[in-house]
């Protein structure tokens, strides 16, 4: 190889490095969407009287029932409570569950997925062969079998959710943890005679948490309607307690008539979810490129 | 969403409807013609599917415990030995006459000599013996029925057609107890079985048999081909019109309604006020409103603990919750606001709108003069350091929601006044539990009964002591003397003046004690598909009887 050649390469190198760094760090209008409904939900969630000053659940029976108007914006539901006041002081109860029980699950299914993928073997029988028992089972009934043994409540709801919920993950990461342990630069990594906890370490965990941020947000948003659920089964927030899932149930009721009791707590949970995979993407990309 | 459900099916029905409507004007020059379905003969054959929002029962006999779920399948079925027309009066059915003898303590009841069970068992003296002892008998579990006949201490086969209950007092409420569907004959050689096997499927004379119940799914009736003995008030004679009825559960109203507007099913109860006024509009659905009879729907306070059973306490909670709003919101002009413990179609119920006004500036000088002076950080009164607090139980199978939400309204009105309300919405085996064990300050419980009588159910200090099967009907908790009296008079004298004086002062005593907050009578509404006709709710206690029902699909 020339000089020249090398210098060429060199530039283009340096060219592709900047282009990369102008993707990653171009922000979307879907990014910049996603930031300014995640700060809505922080504000909401650290100070909901900041964007609703009103009472949660402050009823008004003869205002019951009407449409979204600029005196309630997402209308008012059948005690003529005003829905986006709620929806707004519901975030906080509705997140807590949504983020604690997916940290759980995820926490859970880390320590599986690993286990199973690095020790191999006996263990990674095992331990799929009880992922298959888990699965056998649908997650919401997990759940439910949880909060019958150890009783209802919001604390026994989220450890329920986020447990029915580690089998998947476990799989996931599993699976991610063989692929990334037969790469090739894990298998450079073991020719050099670098440790299993090193490689373990400095190779495979940080190109396998990556897709776990992704997975994690996006479980949070399953995380909040299974929470919604267990509300509806009364095993999770008591009405007329503001939070998404609740609002939704209650709203069910009445879905042919006063559709906005329903619809604007479950774009929340929509949106939510959405955002939180847009941010998360958003995140892994620019990990993938530093 | 009912034009886009009913997408294939209307415009069918209304271009019969206009074609037969143009037949009509050319034959008979009539300006308006009634609905086609009216006018055509019955016609036999054809499945009805029906819808329950009611909890599915644990068991199909009504004899064991007792409650409505039962008696709605249990009238398809089961019949009693009386019925009461749409007047009140009560008429023969089972029995064809009766005679009471001058002191009150034995009736003769004659018997129809040509009705059989579906099992082939005859109907006669020995199977009403048969079954007044299994009411009776604690094994049953019975509390309903078992209450209903407390008074008859033996029956005697006079005669295969002629049974003689002997009574140890005088019972003025006999006939309207007998009428009921928890009282119903069954087949003694089908009672005789296990608990177990006559709870699958209970033998009766009734229009329907059990053919098949599959828990969590479905009732299956089918057909008693062999029918004969209708209640006088019936539209026709002879066996039913329908081959079978499919009898479930569908808990969520919305799910029901949307199920009954895509025809997946032809008849709903409990349906949801939202749901009737836009039945009402929608021409494809009738509306059939039977308010039971018995005790109006209503909030009980139990006095037998803090803090109801301070009568200050339970005056300043009814002050301070609005109700009339609630009522107005919820149901949307298809409840009427009751003032009054029994049921609007009881001639005997004393309505008392004087005591039960929305007042919270009263109800804060109750509690003040009650010492619960003190505020705790959360806004809540509080007495020597004691929140101000009502336990709540509500039964999600027995409290539709909009009637959860008239709880949740009134939770908030209390709460300015500084109660804590406390809801839990429970299923019902916890509720009951809650119950069993005294652990509640507030409840709502429906109770149906036919007849004032109810009253001795509901606040006679007897009804504190649980029945057989664990439930007490006493839930307000009411132990005055007093009132024990007058009821026990009233349910003995033959004096038709002298009982409704009674029945006033014992209801005026408890209407001014506070023990209870009347809401609305219980809400008894059914929603039916177009397609189903002659069907009514019997009069008794306005369940619906599908015997002379039929489909014109």
């Amino acid at each position: 190889m020339s000089d020249l050649e090398i210098q060429a390469g060199l530039a283009g190198a340096a060219a592709r490095r900047r282009s990369g760094r102008r993707i990653a760090g171009r922000i979307g209008v879907t990014e910049v969407l996603a930031a300014v409904f995640a700060l809505f939900l922080l504000v909401a969630t650290l100070a909901p009287g900041l964007v609703a000053p009103g009472d949660p659940l402050a009823i008004d029976p003869r205002s019951a029932f009407q449409a979204p108007s600029w005196a309630h914006w997402f209308g008012t539901d059948e005690s003529g409570r005003d829905v986006y006041t709620r929806v707004s002081h519901g975030t906080l109860s509705s997140l807590q569950i949504g983020v604690a029980a997916t940290l759980i699950g995820l926490g859970f299914g880390a320590v599986l997925g690993t286990v199973a993928g690095m020790l191999g073997s006996v263990v990674d029988f095992t331990v799929n062969r009880l992922l298959e028992v888990m699965f056998a089972f649908p997650g919401l009934l997990l759940a439910l079998l949880f909060i019958m043994v150890f009783g209802p409540g919001p604390a026994t709801a989220t450890l329920a959710v986020g447990l029915a919920t580690a089998p998947g993950y476990a799989r996931i990461i599993r699976a991610q943890l063989v692929s990334v342990r037969s790469s090739a630069f894990v298998e450079a990594a073991t020719v050099l005679g670098r440790s299993r906890a090193r490689i373990l370490l400095r190779h495979i965990l940080p190109n396998t948490l990556a897709p776990l941020l992704v997975l994690g947000t996006l479980g949070i948003g399953q995380a909040i309607i299974w929470a919604a659920a267990l509300s509806y089964l009364g095993l999770g927030a008591k009405p007329p307690a503001a939070e998404w899932g609740a609002m939704l149930s209650a709203g069910r009721t009445y879905l042919s008539t006063a559709v906005w009791m329903s619809f604007f707590p479950g774009l929340f949970v929509v949106l939510t979810a959405i955002s939180a995979t847009v941010l998360g993407r958003a995140v892994e990309r620019r990990l993938r490129h530093a | 969403m009912p034009p886009l459900v009913h997408h294939s099916r209307a415009p069918r029905s209304l271009a019969v409807v206009s074609a037969l409507g143009a037949i009509a004007l050319i034959l008979t020059g009539c300006s308006a013609s009634p609905p086609a379905a009216e006018n055509t003969a019955p016609v036999s054959g054809g499945t009805l599917t029906y819808a329950s929002g009611d909890a599915e029962p644990t068991c199909l006999d009504p004899h064991v415990g007792g409650n409505y779920p039962q008696a709605l399948v249990g009238t398809q079925f089961l019949e009693s030995l009386v019925s009461r027309d749409s007047a009140g009066t009560i008429i023969p059915w089972l029995a064809s006459s009766w005679t009471q003898s001058a002191d009150g303590l034995a009736w003769d009841f004659t018997l129809r000599d040509t009705v059989t069970f579906t099992d082939g068992t005859p109907f006669d003296a020995a199977a009403v013996q048969a079954n007044l002892a299994h009411v009776q008998d604690p094994k049953t579990g019975s509390s309903t029925g078992y209450l209903a006949v407390r008074k008859v201490v033996s029956t005697t086969v006079v005669s295969p057609t002629v049974v003689r209950l002997t009574l140890s007092e005088p019972d003025s409420a006999l006939l309207e107890s007998l009428s009921q569907p928890w009282l119903a004959m069954e087949s003694p050689k089908a009672l005789a079985r296990s608990q177990d096997e006559n709870c699958a499927a209970p033998v009766g004379t009734g229009p329907f048999e059990v053919a098949s119940w599959v828990k969590q799914d479905a009732i299956t009736l089918v057909r008693n081909d062999a029918y004969s003995s209708p209640p006088a008030d019936a539209a026709h004679s002879g066996p039913a019109y329908l081959d079978s009825i499919v009898w479930r559960f569908i808990p969520d109203s919305a799910s029901r309604y949307a199920a009954l507007q895509s025809g997946a099913v032809d008849a709903i109860d409990n349906a949801q006020p939202d749901t009737i006024v836009q039945a009402e509009k929608s021409g494809s659905i009738r509306h059939l409103d039977a308010p039971r009879p018995g005790a109006s729907n209503r909030i009980e306070l139990n006095s037998s603990r803090a803090p109801f059973n301070d009568p200050l306490v339970r005056e300043a909670f009814i002050r301070a919750s609005d109700v009339d709003s609630a009522v107005s919101s919820l149901f949307q002009g298809t409840a009427t606001r009751s003032f009054s413990a029994l049921s609007s179609i009881e001639p005997l119920g004393v309505s008392r709108p004087d005591l039960f006004g929305y007042d919270p500036t009263a109800a804060g000088t109750l509690l003040d003069s009650a010492g619960w002076t003190g505020r705790d950080s959360a806004g809540y009164r509080t007495k020597d350091g004691v929140r101000l607090s009502v336990v709540f139980p509500v039964s999600t199978n027995q409290s539709i929601p909009a009637e959860q939400s008239l709880f949740e309204q009134v939770q908030a009105t209390a709460k300015t006044v500084g109660f804590d309300v406390v809801l839990s919405p429970l299923d019902l085996s916890a509720w009951y539990t809650a119950l069993g064990s005294n652990a509640y300050d507030a409840v709502s419980a429906p109770y149906t009964k036919v007849g004032p009588d109810v009253l001795r159910t509901l606040f006679d200090s007897a009804g504190i002591v649980p029945a057989p099967s664990g439930y007490f009907a006493n839930h307000a908790q009411v132990n005055d003397p007093e009132v024990d009296a007058w009821l026990t008079e009233a349910s003995q004298t033959a004096d038709a003046t002298r009982r409704a004086a009674l029945y006033a002062q014992a209801q005026n005593r408890v209407l001014e004690g506070f023990y209870v907050l009347p809401l609305y009578d219980q809400q008894n509404h059914y929603l039916l598909s177009s397609v189903v006709s002659g069907t009514r709710a019997m009069p008794t206690v306005s369940t619906p009887t599908f015997y002379d029902a039929w489909l014109n699909r």
